[in-house]
């Protein structure tokens, strides 16, 4: 059987770079996405005039 | 642009209490494994992101075949959506898998059918990703990635295939299980009902992600066409 | 005029047309070969560099190797191999970006055939340096390192990873010359989606050069066949979405 310490540190590593690599490419998602609306605006504009 | 909507955001929410739920059940009600102890745990996500990577690889493959018969513009935004979401879920199935793989097999990586093939599917995206960027003609950057992606879908199994006749070492969880197997171990049945409830919640994710990343993709479209107006 | 014709007689004539249809898809294919021939053997540019980026690959080999005997053994195959597939990139890329620069690909588009035959005849084309090279290659390498390579079951694995490389390969060429980035394109589409062919070549030619039982070999060799059918199909299928303009 693993040491029990070592298995928790695993773990929770593992967990970590779940819970880091999800939100992060969520937040790429968010980011992208506001640039862009911010993009479309900015054309708008520039239509307009 | 079309605001969400209402099943968006349903979906959304449901993905997220789905998740948190996820992970409630790994590390509250599934049990531990007798040898691995805790770090069996990280098998749940492992395996639950590999489902998604699976689901963006064949979503990605049907939908190029698509794109090439009927040449309609959503479908190679669809392709693109599920191509990039595979990649961070195969990564995240990798990176996991390491984590197990240290304590287990002694080793971070070892070349194993299963192993080789997640990188080289991450490479072919890669390169299709590369592709993309240098096409500027929206049309034939379709096209070329949605022929780039049926030739990637092809030959992927086949290196799994040609990868396998070497021998394999990968732990082999559902169905047969021989000794030979490091690391292979016996699912009781709250693990099961554990596993199972991760790769149910991972499919809504990758719906919903799907349909996000696809949102994305269309303003990105909106944008091309504004521009194209002002030129 | 159409409709005096009875069925029958509508059919003979479309089984009139059938074997000349053929012909003349052949007769494209040969003609786009013919022309790459006849060009490289006027410049010689391309099989010329293939040929000493081959030798300068393995000669490097030699050194971060150190291939004496008992290495060598070992890694011939794989050597080999890379070999062929580095200098496989540089004449595929070559091969497609003179057609573009030249304004060939689309002169030849413009020509009334079937687009898949020009395809096949820049595979053949492709595949012909693409074996010349090797053929050179191969004795070259038996000589420096005094180990037998000529053995026909190494040629004919040689010929099949060559053909699976070159049907792949001028598929994604002909795209990777279409992009801003063309120099550097080809070798990374390449690769991830030829791994299945150089590793099916590499152990069954060191099946061959170690002697190895046919029952070991076999599957390799199978896998080769099959690789090379499936990809010759899918560029036939997709070739015309690749050049469409």
């Amino acid at each position: 059987m693993l040491d029990t310490a070592i298995s928790i540190k695993y773990m929770l590593a593992g967990y970590a770079v779940v819970l880091v690599l999800i939100p992060a490419y969520l937040a790429s998602l968010v980011l992208r996405r506001r640039a862009l609306k911010r993009k479309l605006q900015d054309l708008d504009e520039l239509a307009k005039k | 642009m079309k605001p969400q909507s209402p099943t968006l955001k349903i979906l959304t929410i449901l993905s997220s209490l789905l998740f948190l739920a996820a992970l409630a059940m790994v590390f509250l009600y599934a049990p531990l494994e007798e040898t691995m102890n805790y770090v069996q745990k990280v098998f749940y996500f492992h395996i639950a992101t590999a489902w998604v990577g699976m689901l963006g690889f064949m979503a990605a493959a049907v939908a190029g075949v698509v794109y090439l018969v009927r040449h309609d513009r959503k479908w190679d935004l669809l392709e693109m959506a599920a191509i990039e979401i595979s990649l961070v879920f195969f990564l995240i199935t990798i990176i996991l898998g390491s984590i197990w793989a240290r304590p287990v097999w002694n080793t971070w990586w070892t070349w194993d059918p299963r192993l080789t093939t997640a990188a080289i599917v991450e490479l072919v995206y890669l390169a299709c990703l590369l592709l993309r960027q240098g096409i500027d003609d929206p049309e034939r950057r379709a096209r070329f990635s949605a022929v780039y992606t049926l030739v990637g879908s092809l030959s992927v199994p086949i290196a799994f295939l040609s990868i396998r006749l070497f021998r394999t070492i990968h732990p082999v969880v559902i169905g047969t299980n021989t000794a030979s197997n490091l690391g292979a171990f016996n699912m009781t049945p709250p693990m099961l009902a554990t596993m199972f409830f991760c790769l149910f919640t991972f499919s809504v994710v990758f719906a919903t992600l799907l349909w996000h990343r696809v949102r994305l993709e269309q303003l990105n479209v909106a944008i091309e066409e504004r521009q194209m107006e002002i030129l | 005029m159409k409709k005096s014709l009875t069925v029958p007689a509508a059919a003979a004539l479309e089984k009139q047309k059938q074997p000349s249809r053929v012909a003349g898809f052949l007769k494209a294919i040969l003609a786009v070969v013919w022309k790459d021939l006849a060009a490289e053997l006027r410049s010689r540019e391309l099989l010329s560099a293939m040929l000493v980026f081959a030798l300068l690959v393995i000669l490097i080999f030699n050194f971060a190797l150190e291939l004496d005997l008992p290495t060598r053994r070992s890694v011939t195959s794989g050597v080999l191999w890379v070999t062929f597939a580095f200098a496989g990139t540089l004449g595929l890329n070559r091969s497609m970006a003179i057609e573009k620069d030249r304004g060939c690909l689309d002169g030849l588009l413009l020509a009334p055939v079937d687009r898949s035959a020009i395809y096949f005849g820049k595979a053949i084309s492709n595949l012909v340096f693409m074996l010349i090279v090797e053929a050179i290659v191969l004795p070259a390498y038996s000589l420096l390192y005094n180990t037998n390579l000529i053995n026909p079951g190494l040629i004919g694995v040689t010929i099949l990873g060559s053909i699976g490389y070159v049907a792949v390969g001028t598929l994604l060429a002909s795209m990777a010359v279409q992009t801003r980035t063309r120099d550097i394109m080809l070798p990374i589409l390449l690769f991830p989606v030829a791994i299945p062919v150089l590793l099916a070549s590499v152990k069954a030619s060191e099946g061959f050069l170690q002697g190895l039982a046919g029952a070991e070999i076999m599957p390799w060799v199978n896998l080769l066949i099959v690789y090379d059918v499936i990809f010759i199909a899918v560029a036939f299928m997709t070739f015309d979405s690749v050049v469409e303009e």
